[in-house]
């Protein structure tokens, strides 16, 4: 019994001799030129998905946010200085000071460019002095004792 | 026990005031329980933007202490309030919106609405909501005007809508007839909100 178990397993492995042909018979298939109306398509096909790849990149890429620049007026006949402070410039009195539109002009005014969202502000008069701009909404009540406005920029 | 909740707060603040520098510029009182507060809003996913401008707002304009913090506390409060009505998902620029919508007397339902009629963001149609209560209009009104125009009109119609709102009040009409009359008008076309906001020219516009 293990004699001839050893024996059939010692017997070499009957290979078709056809079958190499048969296997490269289907390699040179595959490797076939495509049929001539998928020839004619092929370049189409390619740029069509490189405009695709391209639409991803630009379609998927974040779009810078609209920047719009908003004019600040303020009509302070009095002031020596005046000052625009608000979510805008961290609330920060030097950073935004307000121009007169004539020399010795009572009108104040600064132009700021501003990205999507709303913001509080306030002008600053004279280093003292808190007001809400009159042309603009007026922002809830913050307890802080002093009016501030409101205003919106729109992404659209 | 209550030591260790003590620290535990301490060292989060610290942190956070070295994270965010321009809280260095509050009062000391002020610094640790408005960086929790921060630190506390980002852990939740809340916009912290503008709570440090508030307390920024309120150091630049010389409140005490307590009253900033009292206002970081309840902007905070706002966004979360603003972030369940108008869900998970929302853009910070919006719940800055609802949470002034929220303040000026809007209620969580009119935002939920507003996010079910309206397909496109809803920075504008809150603020504008927020804005027209702030200029007296009762916040029932304005809430059902916003709520007829949002589904259908862009948001520079919006803004010129609560322009025309306020045009009539400082002309004398009653907050909520001029809002309920502008609303009414340009929903059946008999004002186009469109011809003056497609004027707009290159140069700066003003709020």
């Amino acid at each position: 019994m293990f004699d001839r178990i050893v024996a059939h397993l010692r017997e070499p492995v009957r290979i078709d001799p056809a079958l190499d042909e048969r296997v490269m018979a289907e390699i040179a298939a595959l490797r076939a030129p495509a049929p001539a109306l998928l020839r004619r398509f092929l370049p189409l096909a390619g740029l069509a998905a490189a405009a695709a790849v391209l639409a991803v990149v630009f379609v998927a890429r974040p779009r810078a946010p609209t920047i719009r620049e908003l004019q600040f007026v303020l009509v302070a006949p009095q002031a020596a200085t005046v000052s625009l402070v608000g979510d805008f410039n961290d609330w920060d009195a030097a950073r935004t000071p307000m121009r007169p539109l004539r020399s010795d002009g009572p009108v104040w005014s600064a132009v700021v460019p501003l990205a999507p969202g709303r913001y509080h502000y306030a002008f600053l008069v004279n280093g003292s002095r808190w007001l809400a701009d009159p042309a603009a909404p007026t922002a809830s009540d913050d307890g802080f004792g002093t009016p501030s406005s409101v205003v919106t920029v729109s992404g659209t | 026990m209550k030591l260790a909740a003590l620290f535990v707060a301490l060292t989060l603040a610290t942190r956070v005031a070295a994270q965010e520098p321009r809280l260095e510029r509050l009062d000391s009182a002020a610094r640790a329980p408005v960086a929790a507060l921060i630190d506390s809003a980002r852990v939740t996913g809340l916009p912290a933007e503008p709570l440090i401008q508030r307390a920024l707002e309120g150091t630049t304009k010389g409140a005490p202490a307590g009253r900033v913090v009292a206002a970081v506390r309840r902007l905070a409060a706002d966004l979360g309030r603003a972030r369940e009505a108008l869900g998970l998902s929302t853009a910070p620029l919006e719940l800055e919106a609802g949470a002034a919508a929220l303040r000026a007397g809007a209620s969580p339902a009119v935002l939920t609405q507003l996010r079910r009629a309206r397909h496109q963001p809803l920075m504008v149609p809150l603020a504008v909501l927020a804005d027209l209560v702030a200029s007296g209009v009762p916040p029932d009104s304005a809430a059902a005007a916003v709520l007829v125009l949002a589904g259908s009109v862009r948001d520079a119609d919006l803004v010129e809508f609560r322009r025309a709102v306020e045009r009539d009040i400082a002309l004398g009409a009653s907050p909520a007839g001029a809002a309920t009359g502008v609303a009414r008008d340009a929903a059946l076309g008999v004002t186009d909100l469109n011809s003056s906001a497609r004027t707009g020219s290159a140069r700066p516009r003003r709020p």
